[in-house]
C-alpha cells in the first residue's frame, strides 16, 4: 500500500501546484484585459470626439463659398468610412487594429489637408468659431495621442506577461492571445507642409 | 536585397537604443526637495521664482490644486505638448484621483510653451481657453522677455477659472490627528503598559537575582522619555513651519489626458 501512496501523493501535491499556478495565471490575464479595455474605451472615446467635432467645422468651413469643395468632401467621405470601422474591445486582434488604424488615419490625413487649405482663406483664419474649432481639435488630438499611448502600455504589459514561460502554456489552455499595437502614422514623418 | 535588410535591421536596433536613451535621459526627475516652480535655465531671477512660487504654493495650499511651472531649454525631438503630458504624468502634479495639476511648460530655446491641464482640469480650463491664456497674456510678454509678467499674469487667470471647483482637503489634517493618536498610543504604552507589565514582573521576581533586569528596563525607560521629549519638541516646530507657509508637500500623483493648449512666440 505505501508503496502506491507515495507516488499518489507527489500527484496530488503537482496537481494542486499546478492548477493553482494555472488559476492565477488566468486571473492575472483577465485583470490585464480588463485594463486593456478600458484604455480601448479611451481611445475610442476620443477617436468619437474628434468625429463629433467634424459636422460644426465642415459647416463653418461652408460658409465660405469659394472654399475647395473637393477638400471638403474629403472629409466627410473619411469621416463616414471612419465611423464605419468600429472593433468590440474582445476582438481587439493586430488586423482589426490595423484596420481602424487605416481609417482613422486616412481622416486625420483629410482634417490635416482641411486646416493646410484654409490658411489661404485670411478671413476664415481669423473668424472666432473656427478659431475655437481648431484649438478644440488639437485638444482632441493631444489626447487620441496620449490615450493610444497608454493603450499601447498596457497592451504590452499584457504581450509580455503571455508570452514568457510558463504563462504562454496556459495562455494556449485559456484562449488568450496577443493583441495588436498603434503604429506610427504611416506618412506621419512627412506631413502637410504650409507654403506661402 | 539581403544586405540592405540587414543594415536597416542593424540600424533600427540602433535606433531603438537610442530611443530608450531619449527617454531615459530627456525628462529631469521630480525636483527634490519639491518645489511648483522649476526654472531649469536660470530666466528668472531668484526673487522672480521665489514671489512665483509663494503665490503658487498659497493657491495649492488652500485649493489643492497644483499649479506648477518649469522652464528647460529644449523639449529634443517630442511635440512640446507631448512632453508637457508625459512630464506631468512622471512627477505627478495634482492630487492622486483628482488629478487637478497644471502644468505650465516652457521652452525657451524652442521659443514654445504650453499649458498642460490635468484630467480633473479639463472641465474648468477647457483647451479654448487655455488656449487663449496663451494667446493673450503669455505669447505677447514673452514676445518683449517678460518673463515674470507672463507667467504671473497667466497663474492669475488659471486661479480664476480654476477657484472653486476644489476646496481645500480636510485630509492632510485628518491624517495627521490619526499620526498624532497613534502617537499617544505609543505613549501610553511606553509609559503605563510596560511599567505595570515591568512591576508584575518585580513582584514576581522577588527573591529572583536578576537586578540587572530592573536596570535595563529602567534604562529602556529613561531613554524612551528622552526620546519622547526630544520627538514632540520637534513635532511642534514643525507645525509651526507649516504654518507659515514655507515649503511645498510634494506633488500628489496626478495624471495628464492630453488636456491644455500652446502657442510659440
Amino acid at each position: 500500500m505505501k508503496k502506491i501512496l507515495i507516488p499518489v501523493g507527489i500527484i496530488a501535491v503537482l496537481a494542486i501546484l499546478i492548477y493553482s499556478k494555472a488559476v492565477g495565471t488566468y486571473n492575472q490575464f483577465v485583470q490585464l484585459e480588463e485594463g486593456i479595455n478600458g484604455e480601448w474605451a479611451e481611445v475610442q472615446t476620443q477617436y468619437q470626439r474628434r468625429t463629433d467635432l467634424i459636422p460644426n467645422l465642415v459647416s463653418t468651413v461652408k460658409g465660405y463659398a469659394e472654399f475647395e469643395q473637393e477638400t471638403l468632401t474629403g472629409v466627410v467621405e473619411a469621416r463616414s468610412k471612419a465611423t464605419s470601422v468600429q472593433i468590440d474591445p474582445t476582438n481587439l486582434t493586430p488586423e482589426k487594429l490595423a484596420e481602424f488604424q487605416q481609417a482613422q488615419d486616412q481622416l486625420s490625413g483629410a482634417l490635416s489637408r482641411l486646416l493646410v487649405s484654409v490658411e489661404k482663406y485670411p478671413d476664415l483664419k481669423a473668424n472666432q468659431n473656427f478659431l475655437e474649432l481648431q484649438a478644440q481639435l488639437e485638444g482632441t488630438e493631444n489626447r487620441i495621442s496620449v490615450a493610444r499611448r497608454n493603450f499601447n502600455e498596457s497592451i504590452k504589459g499584457y504581450n509580455s506577461t503571455l508570452r514568457v514561460f510558463p504563462n504562454n502554456l496556459f495562455a494556449g489552455w485559456y484562449g488568450f492571445v496577443a493583441k495588436g499595437y498603434f503604429e506610427a502614422a504611416a506618412g506621419a514623418e512627412n506631413a502637410p507642409k504650409v507654403e506661402f | 536585397m539581403r544586405y540592405p535588410s540587414a543594415i536597416k535591421q542593424v540600424v533600427l536596433f540602433a535606433l531603438f537604443l537610442l530611443q530608450g536613451f531619449a527617454v531615459a535621459q530627456d525628462f529631469p526627475p521630480a525636483p527634490n526637495p519639491p518645489r511648483l516652480v522649476n526654472d531649469l535655465t536660470g530666466t528668472l531671477s531668484a526673487e522672480e521664482v521665489g514671489q512665483l512660487e509663494q503665490k503658487l504654493l498659497a493657491y495649492s495650499d488652500s485649493t489643492s490644486t497644483q499649479v506648477s511651472i518649469v522652464l528647460m531649454g529644449s523639449v529634443g525631438p517630442y511635440d512640446i505638448s507631448d512632453y508637457a503630458f508625459q512630464l506631468g504624468e512622471q512627477w505627478g502634479i495634482g492630487g492622486k484621483g483628482k488629478d487637478n495639476g497644471v502644468l505650465i511648460l516652457a521652452a525657451m530655446d524652442d521659443r514654445k510653451v504650453f499649458i498642460a491641464t490635468g484630467r480633473g482640469m479639463e472641465g474648468v480650463i477647457p483647451d479654448a481657453l487655455a488656449k487663449r491664456i496663451v494667446t493673450d497674456m503669455i505669447l505677447p510678454n514673452f514676445k518683449m522677455e517678460a518673463y515674470y509678467q507672463g507667467l504671473d499674469q497667466a497663474t492669475d487667470m488659471i486661479f480664476k477659472l480654476a477657484s472653486g471647483e476644489y476646496k481645500a482637503d480636510e485630509v492632510l489634517s485628518e491624517g495627521d490627528s490619526g499620526g498624532s493618536i497613534f502617537f499617544i498610543l505609543l505613549l501610553v504604552f511606553l509609559f503605563v503598559i510596560l511599567p505595570i507589565i515591568k512591576n508584575r514582573k518585580d513582584n514576581n521576581n522577588h527573591m529572583g537575582g536578576r537586578g540587572g533586569g530592573i536596570d535595563f528596563w529602567t534604562t529602556l525607560m529613561l531613554a524612551n522619555m528622552l526620546g519622547g521629549g526630544g520627538r514632540s519638541s520637534g513635532g511642534g516646530s514643525f507645525g509651526d513651519f507649516s504654518s507659515g507657509g514655507g515649503s511645498f508637500g510634494g506633488f500628489g500623483g496626478g495624471s495628464f489626458g492630453g488636456g491644455g493648449a500652446g502657442g510659440s512666440w
